[in-house]
């Protein structure tokens, strides 16, 4: 006491600390730059966060994880390692660490959204940042938002056509939850039912395509933040989820001129954004921020997930610097109507050595090629898949074989034909639309291969009678290797068995700890 | 001669001529001799153990001295924080620790030794790493989110530690050489450690360095080497068993069988990887000068040291460089002052010891092929590994390589490299003033500087390196923790009342500054050797932080003692941590304690039965109040860095709560020591209760509240640790030749959470922890909670489980049924496929508890002439281990080695087994990994042989004469440590386990053998 007396200010010096690495929560939107900064923190959520609780970071929720899963669920790549033999073999338990990661990580980016869209708010209010800029900012995390619900959607609930959506769908979070009083509010909401889901995805794309702009000025903000064209690419891609066609040409007529010629697919330009096809098939993997890159989460060697979910590690070849843990599966790449001499088969994916393997060889895509600091960003919206999901509504709405489904669809095919000219699709090709629908299917699993999206194409058709896969499809053992399975139209037996869609590991678990911590959202059955 | 009361010679026990520089020593006969001047007129004698007694020398030539030693235990004092007390006097609960049992034995830091020795302290080692920190649990787990272990206090300091070097394990006590510790008491109860108020609900471990000793400066070297082996190792399959077993996997792969894959080359090669991992006899040896003395009024102890531990990983070691000095000086009547210094230099080196890791030492030797080479004759390197080609090795005459691509042990051990290089400075001064008789201020301020200097290299070639094109990566850790305390003790005695009262002020600050460089992507393996060099990475980066946290303390401790007979103490502390919010940052701290001495009573004296039996018992019972302290901001609500790329970035980094409060744990202690039969048998019983409330627990937040880290550490939630502990030491033999001594501890530690928190008025029923554990309301900390195991089903091989309902599935793995699906099972003899069904997380159960629930000791010391034989038996059990090693690595369905139990599997119907029929590619599904099995929990109970030595100390005399005087005397000693271990666990050994219980690949423990050598001088 006596000290304390002679130097009274030390001793409160001695409690008086406070943290030097990061700032009171009331700092974080005081003014223009730490606006942004928060903004672009939400962006960080949607590159990487946690995996299994640690401090490792393997691109969960969008930085790499989820296009690593959504390719494993399906049958279009084989799994080489324990990284995502879960995932591939469906032997995912509600402690399983990657099905927990992912959800764990979707609602840490929509929470972080919520937060700071109150923050844009509350700035916006004060005069801080115009309220252009603060409705501008709160699109792009009600982007993000919608984004994340909807993968969590097609993962752990049932298809929205499952009974027109009224099966449990995933809890949407729409405020911010930053106190324990916060918290209450969400433990007496029970599960919504998909199509509530749905509603409120769209609400919040419909509010992103009013509010967002058209572009961005730099060069990798254009593809790494969320724009106007990106919004309404997303709002298709969930209407045809849900089956509506009509919905989906309406949005995709604000993205593709009314005529479009086939043979110059650099010619077709999005009137929102600019948006057009790379000359090349691999103009989009070149090239991170490409004119087709409408929406891609970025990494660079500063900030990338780690070597156990890096793109290029995990995808590429070990011959040429990945790792080869994930393979392209003979079950696409034998598909005779995928032309043997297509050129994405030999500028986008390579034979090379796996992580098990030197000598029995495996095919691996190219796409991404940051083998040693893993700064390829995460392709989630290419200007093709907006080319192609027009077209599939174009061909489903129709009556006929449509031409323009036939046009849209040749756009894209075309780019990776040898002979575009003659080897184009032409209506005499379809017996009827439902050919011509299975054509533009095929064609997303080939232009679209590695790019994480063959699962929400297998979740979204498997009630439809005419484009099922009766569930998860059969898929190759878990570890097949060797060049001998790979053979461009030949056949292909695959040894791991379907799992039915009536099959409860159709869809994931909910992880377990949010049963017991949130004891109102119930289990999807049988876990 | 100087003897005790029994006859026994007194070594080492200092003669001294009052008001003279002059005196010496007994040698180990207790003999002494010396020339006092004619102005001589009284000896003292004094020794640590056995008080000071003055003799008047008069006209003696000889002067025999007989020291009395009442009884010694209860004439031990006790350090009590702040203070020492005698140990009569002292009503609160606490273990005094022998130093001298274990100041030899082979480790770099003293808490590795301190399993056994003393009641209500539960010590894991919980590998063979030779830097790993022991586990030091003090009556139990106190806390599920904060500190769980003791507050260290060395000479009065709460120092820095922990485990806390950059890229090794690291341990910051072993800054301390174990031979300068003069004792260690670890306090328990809540009495005991009301002093340290906020920071004593896991029990606080007092450190009392060697001080100098009045009289002839004493020289002393103290030397061992020894050797250590891995004490089990896994038995694993050889070449040609792995052969047969892979493509027995393969083969049975539904629905497609395989061919096989695994073929013997033409040398029957088979590797055990096991010797590649781990080296034979490594080689360990520890050095110790002491120079210990002093004056009248100086007093010093000066002490050098080295000690080099190989440990048995090739890459593991630890090599420390430690000097102490310690001085006290009476400037006069009034003022004393002393100064303690430590200087330490440590080395750390190390591996990956990621259990799962693809580069993990004893992860990748599990499973590695053993029909294939570490080694190769057409590489570059001379290993086998496919650099530049890929990060693999050739698969030998297998025609493919490993799963999962684990990599070339032998490899990664000699190129990749761990290394940590610490440097440690304690200064602690002190300056004591005594005005008046009875009373002393004491001033005390240190300071603890810990630098870190940590290294680490990835190889390019091979290993983990091989992806990041080789990396480097330095970090530079700077730890510096201030105390500076005022104290003041003051005792009083009239006539039977005595007085004792301590009060005071103590402030500490503790700041920890880090920063990191790392480069991937390496110009050439030339720039990967010892540090990070500037311009030769392709992708730099880099990482650091700065905290600082402080505490302030105010303390009070009142004791009364009414004719050595009654005793009441009565502490309080008042403590302030920046962890909290301004307005919350202070909590107070109240103990008390009650004491009596039936044996002091007119009755018990009186009664001839009693006195003659139990001639010392004291009763004492002891409450208090004391708290736990926190770490960071965790009040706060705060936004940190997260860039989007090399775009910068805020975002929500935790969501906290300004209403966050002092954590505080009502600790009971109900206790009685006895001495029976003379004394020759002490029984120190006691009965506790620690009542935790308000725990300071990181709530769980639901996931989808995507709250950062997914919890909110908030006051909820209560815990209980409820036990006994009995402790017994006993003099068997006591005659002049022969000596026999036993200690038997036993301390029993029943943990039960007791509350939790609510969820719309529903408390929640528990808190998953982890894959394996659960936090559960009315269990004990860290259950397993899991499936159980039917066993293999006799017609089909398929592994069956229980469902909650009793009745039994079996997980299908042929064609017609779902793969990996789980089916109705009849009977372990039926093999029909039942209808589709399930194993969901309903299902599991709970499979026993991961903390052991009772352990001891049984310590047997024989002397006989200049024979020492001591040897110490321990015990522990009570818990279940989830033994992931056999689940995940021991038992993989992979292309990979297994352990060799899996030669038990399931060949054809009508095998009656454990161990499933095989699949190639399915053993996450037939292992259930990721989830606790009862297939792989299994009984944590054992008994241990921790050490044995044998010594022999020469003839004092003999010596003396035949070094003419140079050489006191010599003692010579053989031990060994971990020697053997009695259990039903199968895996490597039972302490090697986490809080949860599992057992997860790590380095198995070591046995070592040493010989060594103390001479004085």
């Amino acid at each position: 006491m006596v000290a304390c007396v002679l130097s009274a200010t030390s001793c409160k010096k001695v409690l008086d600390t406070n943290p030097t690495d990061r700032v009171p929560f009331d700092n974080a939107f005081s003014t223009p730059d730490y606006c942004l900064l928060s903004l672009n923190g939400v962006y960080d959520a949607a590159q990487s966060g946690p995996y299994n609780g640690g401090t490792e970071r393997r691109g969960y929720p969008f930085g790499a994880a989820n296009i690593e899963q959504g390719d494993c669920r399906g049958e279009d790549v084989i799994n080489l390692a324990a990284f995502f033999q879960v995932t591939y073999q469906a032997s995912y338990n509600s402690t399983a660490a990657n099905c927990v990661a992912f959800w764990d990580n979707c609602y840490g980016l929509i929470n972080k959204a919520n937060v700071s869209i109150d923050g844009f708010k509350d700035a916006g209010g004060k005069g801080i940042i115009t309220a252009a800029l603060a409705t501008q900012y709160e699109a792009e995390c009600r982007f993000l938002r919608a984004l994340a619900h909807h993968e969590l959607t097609i993962h752990f609930a049932r298809p929205f056509l499952d009974g027109a959506g009224a099966k449990d769908g995933v809890p949407y979070r729409s405020f911010a939850i930053a106190s324990p009083t916060a918290l209450e509010q969400i433990r007496s909401t029970p599960r919504p039912k998909v199509s509530e889901d749905y509603t409120k995805i769209l609400a919040d794309l419909d509010f992103a395509e009013a509010n967002l702009p058209a572009t961005y000025s730099t060069a990798t903000t254009k593809t790494t933040r969320a724009n106007k064209a990106a919004a309404i690419a997303l709002k298709m891609r969930v209407k045809m989820h849900m089956g509506d066609w009509a919905g989906v040409i309406t949005e995709g007529n604000k993205l593709v001129p009314a005529t479009v010629t086939p043979l110059t697919w650099t010619s077709v330009a999005s009137p929102i954004g600019g948006w057009t096809l790379t000359s090349a098939v691999d103009g989009p993997f070149t090239n991170n921020s490409s004119t087709e890159s409408i929406f891609s989460v970025k990494n660079d060697a500063q900030d990338a997930p780690s070597v156990n979910g890096g793109l290029a590690g995990m995808l590429g070849s070990a011959t040429i610097g990945g790792r080869g843990l994930v393979a392209i599966s003979p079950i696409i790449w034998n598909n005779s109507a995928w032309k043997c001499n297509d050129k994405r088969r030999t500028a986008l994916y390579v034979t090379g050595a796996s992580n098990i393997s030197t000598t029995n060889l495996s095919y691996f895509t190219t796409k991404y090629r940051d083998y040693a600091t893993r700064g390829d960003f995460a392709p989630q919206i290419r200007y093709a898949e907006v080319l192609l999901t027009l077209a599939e509504a174009e061909a489903r709405s129709a009556a006929v074989v449509s031409q323009r489904a036939i046009d849209l669809l040749n756009t894209v095919r075309n780019r990776a034909l040898q002979a575009p000219a003659a080897e184009q699709y032409v209506i005499g090709d379809f017996a009827d639309k439902v050919a011509l629908v299975k054509a533009i299917l095929l064609e997303r699993r080939i232009e679209l291969l590695a790019e994480g999206k063959r699962w929400g194409d297998i979740s979204r058709n498997v009630m439809d009678a005419n484009y099922t896969t009766g569930g998860i499809p059969a898929k190759a053992i878990n570890g097949a290797n060797g060049l001998a399975i790979y053979n461009c139209g030949g056949t292909y037996t695959p040894g791991q068995a379907a799992i039915p869609v009536t099959d409860f590991k159709f869809i994931w678990p909910i992880p377990a700890n949010e049963i017991i911590q949130n004891p109102i959202i119930i289990q999807n059955p049988n876990y | 001669m100087v003897t005790d009361d029994k006859g026994n010679p007194l070594p080492n026990v200092s003669v001294q001529i009052k008001g003279a520089n002059l005196g010496t020593v007994t040698n180990l006969e207790g003999k002494y001799s010396l020339t006092a001047p004619a102005t001589a007129k009284v000896l003292v004698f004094s020794s640590v153990d056995m008080g000071t007694q003055e003799v008047v020398i008069g006209s003696k030539a000889v002067i025999d001295v007989s020291l009395k030693g009442e009884d010694r235990t209860m004439q031990e004092v006790v350090v009590v924080g702040y203070g020492t007390q005698q140990k009569k006097a002292f009503t609160g609960s606490a273990s005094k620790v022998d130093v001298k049992e274990f100041a030899n034995l082979m480790t770099p830091s003293i808490d590795k030794l301190l399993a056994g020795r003393a009641t209500g302290v539960q010590v894991t080692n919980t590998s063979g790493l030779i830097n790993a920190p022991a586990r030091i649990l003090v009556r139990g787990v106190n806390s599920i989110s904060q500190g769980q272990g003791p507050l260290i206090v060395v000479d009065n300091i709460p120092v820095i530690s922990g485990n806390l070097a950059g890229t090794t394990n690291s341990n910051a006590l072993g800054d301390i050489n174990p031979s300068d510790i003069e004792s260690i008491d670890v306090l328990k109860d809540g009495s005991a450690t009301a002093i340290y108020g906020s920071r004593a609900a896991a029990g606080v471990i007092l450190i009392t360095t060697k001080k100098g000793t009045k009289g002839r400066a004493r020289v002393n070297y103290d030397g061992f080497i020894g050797v250590s082996n891995v004490l089990k190792k896994w038995e694993l399959l050889n070449g040609q068993e792995f052969v047969t077993i892979a493509n027995e996997k393969l083969r049975n792969n539904s629905p497609t069988p395989l061919a096989p894959r695994a073929f013997m080359d033409a040398q029957n090669t088979s590797t055990n990887w096991l010797d590649e991992a781990f080296i034979k006899n490594a080689l360990v040896q520890n050095h110790t000068l002491s120079l210990q003395g002093g004056t009248d009024k100086t007093g010093y102890y000066f002490s050098l040291n080295l000690s080099k531990q190989q440990g048995t990983i090739l890459s593991n070691k630890n090599t420390a460089y430690r000097v102490r000095l310690n001085l006290d000086h009476e400037v006069n009547r009034f003022v004393k002052f002393g100064n303690n210094l430590t200087l330490s230099r440590q080395v750390d080196n190390d591996q990956n010891n990621g259990s799962n890791a693809l580069s993990g030492a004893v992860a990748s030797a599990l499973r590695l092929l053993p029909n294939v080479s570490p080694y190769s004759a057409t590489t570059a390197t001379g290993y086998n590994i496919n650099f530049p080609t890929a990060n693999s090795m050739a698969p030998g005459a297998n025609t493919q390589s490993i799963d999962d691509n684990f990599t070339n042990v032998a490899f990664t051990l000699k190129f990749n490299n761990y290394e940590s290089d610490k440097y440690r400075l304690i200064d602690n001064f002190y300056m004591e003033i005594s005005p008046v008789k009875g009373l002393k201020f004491r001033s005390q301020a240190s300071a603890d500087m810990l630098n870190d200097y940590s290294f680490q290299k990835w190889d390019p070639r091979h290993g983990d390196g091989y992806s990041n094109l080789g990396l480097v990566y330095n970090v530079n850790q700077n730890f510096l923790r201030y105390v500076w305390q005022n104290y003041f003790n003051y005792n009083l005695s009239i006539k039977k009342h005595s007085f004792f009262l301590t009060g005071g002020h103590e402030l500490q600050s503790t700041t920890t500054k880090w920063f990191s460089a790392q480069g991937v992507g390496l110009a050439d393996l030339f720039f990967l050797k010892e540090n990070v060099i500037s311009n030769s990475a392709a992708t730099p980066s880099i990482g650091g932080n700065f905290t600082k946290v402080g505490f302030e303390s105010f303390f009070g401790r009142f004791n009364y003692d009414f004719g050595n007979k009654y005793f009441f103490q009565a502490t309080i502390r008042r403590d302030g941590q920046s962890s909290l919010a301004p307005e919350r940052r202070y909590g107070n701290f109240p103990g008390f304690s009650i004491g009596w001495r039936p044996s002091e009573e007119g009755f018990w004296n009186q009664s001839p039965l009693l006195n003659k039996w139990i001639p010392e018992a004291k009763l004492k019972a002891s409450y208090s109040k004391v708290g736990n302290s926190l770490g960071g901001f965790p009040y706060l609500t705060s936004y940190g860095p997260a860039p989007y790329g090399n775009i910068s970035g805020l975002a929500l980094t935790g969501v906290g709560t300004e209403a966050l409060q002092w954590e505080t744990s009502a600790k009971y202690d109900l206790g009685i020591d006895l001495g029976i039969l003379r004394n020759k048998i002490n029984l120190t019983a006691d009965w506790f209760l620690n009542d935790v409330d308000n725990l300071v627990l990181d709530v769980p937040t639901p996931f989808s509240a995507g709250i950062p880290g997914n919890s909110i550490t908030q006051n909820i939630g209560k815990l209980q640790n409820r036990g006994i502990e009995l402790a017994i030491n006993a003099t068997v033999v006591s005659r002049k030749n022969f000596t026999w001594d036993i200690n038997l501890n036993y301390s029993n530690v029943k943990n039960k959470i007791t509350k939790l928190y609510e969820v719309n008025g529903a408390a929640v029923p528990y808190i998953q922890n982890g894959s394996y554990n659960l936090i559960r309301v009315g269990d004990p900390y860290n259950i397993i909670h899991g499936f159980r195991y039917a066993g293999v089903n006799k017609a089909n091989g398929n592994p069956m489980y229980y469902k909650a309902d009793g009745t039994m599935v079996q997980q299908n793995f042929r064609t017609g049924a779902s793969i990996g699906g789980f089916f109705v099972a009849n009977s372990k003899d039926d093999g029909t496929i039942g209808a589709a069904s399930s194993l969901a997380f309903a299902d599991r159960t709970v499979l026993g508890q991961g903390v052991p629930t009772f352990f001891g000791a049984f310590t047997n010391t024989f002397t006989y002439k200049g024979f020492t034989l001591d040897f110490m038996v321990r015990y522990s059990g009570g818990n279940k281990i989830v033994n992931t090693t056999a689940q995940e690595a021991l038992f993989n369905q992979s292309f990979q080695n297994n352990g060799r139990d899996i030669l038990r599997r399931w060949t054809a119907p009508g095998d009656e087994t454990d161990v499933p029929r095989l699949y190639y590619g399915q053993g996450n599904n037939i292992n259930q990994n990721g989830v606790a099995i009862s297939r792989f929990v299994e009984k944590g109970d054992y008994i241990r042989l921790q050490n044995a030595a044998l010594s022999y100390s020469f003839n004092g005399k003999a010596i003396q004469k035949f070094a003419n005087g140079f050489i006191q005397n010599i003692r010579l000693y053989v031990q060994g440590q971990n020697l053997y271990v009695w259990t039903k666990y199968h895996g490597a050994d039972p302490d090697n386990i986490s809080l949860g219980g599992i057992d997860q690949s790590v380095s198995p423990q070591v046995r070592t053998f040493s010989f060594g050598l103390s001479a004085g001088f």
